[in-house]
């Protein structure tokens, strides 16, 4: 009687874990390992480290999703996923990345067929650790079809991951209480790594942050905000880092309108009177000081791509998945809110937006190599 | 307030007419004919001929249109027993649940096709020790008159076992109910149900595209039952929901409340007369 009133107790206390989880100002994320770990690879050598950082919109390509960009679909097919992983897997091979980090990774959502895509990329690349911060988290989303979500941002590094942190990112004000219950809680993911400190005092750091999209009140402002003050506080203490992500923020002096590129059928904006009169998410001019918003992390940091190139085209890192040319022609990319920054030097001429993945996601992937760190 | 609905919500009315304190629809005992009991929620239940009871769940009939028979056996060892046939075609309801923005709990992109499911049980129900125990089990069968794509699933507990039967083709179920005096007015009532969907989730393509997969589903209910007068007795207790999914294993504690996030008691109030 009494084990079944045990049992009867764990089985009722597993059964009341939140539908929806909702995480404090900073939690564990979760780690991984591949399921080969290469010992070879795992060992720094020596060298420069490559660093790439990718948005690969939940391993769907250019699927027509509903959540952005006109889309009308939600739960992609298999031959959709699985073309799309493997292609990112060879191209993460190809680029071979010593630290990547990737925003919008699917880890059991039934909008990817529940696909583990963390554990898929570590036993499909020559990454062997992984960390997973999740954004959006709930078991079932009743709107849509979309069900079981589970998205978030992931660090995967070759050499083993030590302490992780998932930090809170404020959520957003423009929402009722009931959409923001079961929407996105963006966060940080920063995670040391032993590896590559030159000493036990300079430790090593990769930081990760996918900052809001679609917010119109100042939460961006809060969230790079939030960023910049932990890039400051790692460099304060005599460490160093790389860090990157989608910022959805444009750089200083690009274009802040793209509503009209971004334009669905039967939408109508920059009409007086009919609200909104911007694009959620394609307007870059919502508060004072939005369009320099990224000027302090230029001025304080080295990017990956030097500040006189990043308004060419060659650099613009993103176009929603569907934005079409009057000619029928399929934008491939607009502008650029996908960046890379370190507290030391990347090598020269090494930062490079691959804009040839254009396919695989709606957003290109950044890499850049950081100088010898011998030689730091 | 909100607490209030959703504990009405929650609230599972009965009303049963008729001379004969039937309460159990899965028990093994027969509607006597022409008495008939009526719930919100639960199934219109009316003996319509000695040895022949229909059955079926009013408040969804339009939108998931229902039925099910009960026929008794000649007893077995001091058992009654009785074979039950149900039928149910969902296809109206998916396609309602087939839309866009709040409540749409399958992609609106996909259209449901006609599809029957057909269930049959045998029940065995005797009283043993005090104990007024039903032991069934028996077989579930999905038919589908058109393509169904595999994307089509809800994936909430409870939900998701009873429609993978459509893309599975068939499926198993057994189950035990028990229910017992207490003390003085109070009774309880507990029922443990297994659902097996054999060799789900063998038919995918890739070893990491699970949309389906999870071949097992355990239901439980506890009740602690108030017999309150001959006429009407009010249930406490909560069900407990176990099992395998695409995702992985899922325990979950119902009645649930998402925006709460937090466990409500399942509550039932009958009345007879």
């Amino acid at each position: 009687m009494k084990n079944f009133l045990l049992l009867t107790l764990l089985l009722l206390g597993n059964g009341c874990e939140p539908f929806v989880v909702e995480f404090s100002d900073l939690s564990t994320p979760k780690k991984f390992e591949a399921a080969n770990v290469d010992s070879n690879s795992k060992t720094y050598q020596g060298g420069g480290i490559k660093v790439l950082t990718w948005n690969m919109r939940f391993g769907v390509g250019r699927f027509s999703f509903f959540g952005d960009s006109c889309g009308e679909d939600v739960v992609a097919d298999e031959q959709t996923v699985a073309q799309t992983m493997e292609a990112i897997a060879e191209t993460l091979t190809v680029i071979d990345p010593d630290i990547v980090l990737l925003q919008e990774v699917d880890l059991g959502s039934k909008r990817t067929g529940y696909w583990n895509q963390i554990q898929y990329l570590l036993d499909n690349t020559l990454l062997n650790y992984g960390v997973y911060a999740s954004v959006w988290e709930a078991d079932f989303i009743p709107t849509d079809g979309i069900g079981r979500v589970n998205m978030g941002n992931a660090i995967l590094s070759k050499y083993e991951i030590g302490s992780s942190e998932r930090i809170q990112l404020r959520l957003r004000t423009d929402q009722s209480d009931l959409i923001q219950y079961f929407y996105l809680r963006r966060n940080i993911l920063k995670s040391e790594i032993p590896e590559l400190a030159s000493s036990s005092q300079k430790k090593f750091y990769a930081v990760n942050i996918h900052a809001t999209a679609f917010a119109t009140d100042d939460t961006k402002e809060k969230h790079v905000a939030k960023y910049l003050e932990i890039l400051d506080s790692i460099h304060s203490d005599g460490h160093v880092f790389v860090s990157g992500g989608d910022l959805n923020a444009v750089p200083p002096g690009a274009s802040i309108d793209y509503c009209m590129n971004d334009i669905c059928e039967g939408e109508s904006y920059h009409v007086d009177g009919i609200d909104p009169f911007h694009k959620e998410g394609s307007f870059f001019d919502n508060f004072i000081g939005e369009p320099d918003i990224l000027a302090p992390l230029y001025q304080l940091y080295d990017p990956a791509i030097a500040e006189d190139f990043i308004n060419l085209p060659e650099h613009y890192t993103h176009a929603p998945s569907t934005s079409i040319l009057g000619g029928g022609t399929i934008r491939k990319y607009d502008r650029k809110i996908d960046y890379l920054f370190t507290n030391l030097q990347w090598d020269d001429m090494s930062g490079h937006t691959h804009q040839a993945c254009w396919e695989l996601s709606d957003h290109m992937p950044i890499s850049a190599t950081l100088s010898n760190l011998t030689e730091d | 307030m909100v607490r209030a609905l959703i504990l009405l919500t929650a609230l599972l009315v009965s009303i049963t007419r008729g001379g004969n304190a039937n309460w159990d629809s899965h028990s093994a005992h027969i509607m006597p004919p022409k008495k008939w009991s009526v719930g919100i929620f639960h199934p219109i239940r009316y003996g319509i001929k000695e040895g022949l009871e229909l059955s079926s769940h009013p408040a969804w009939f339009f939108v998931l249109p229902n039925a099910s028979f009960k026929i008794p056996f000649s007893d077995f060892k001091s058992f009654h027993t009785a074979t039950r046939v149900s039928f149910v075609y969902p296809t109206p309801l998916l396609n309602m649940l087939s839309r866009e923005g709040i409540g749409g709990m399958i992609d609106p992109n996909l259209t449901i096709p006609p599809m029957l499911g057909i269930s049959g049980s045998l029940l065995m129900s005797k009283e043993l020790l005090g104990v007024n125990t039903t032991i069934k089990s028996g077989f579930d069968f999905g038919l589908v008159f058109g393509d169904l794509d595999t994307r089509s699933n809800i994936d909430l507990p409870i939900i998701y076992h009873r429609l993978e039967v459509f893309h599975n083709g068939w499926g198993l179920h057994a189950g035990v109910d028990f229910e017992r005096a207490l003390i003085r007015k109070f009774r309880i009532f507990m029922d443990l149900d297994l659902k097996l969907l054999p060799d789900l989730g063998t038919k995918s393509k890739t070893n990491n595209y699970f949309m389906r997969a999870g071949d097992y589903s355990i239901e439980h209910k506890l009740l602690f039952i108030w017999e309150r007068s001959s006429t009407f007795r009010a249930m406490i207790g909560y069900k407990l929901v176990s099992g395998q999914y695409p995702y992985g294993k899922q325990t979950r504690l119902l009645p649930y409340i998402p925006l709460l996030e937090r466990w409500v008691p399942l509550i039932e109030l009958q009345w007879l007369w």
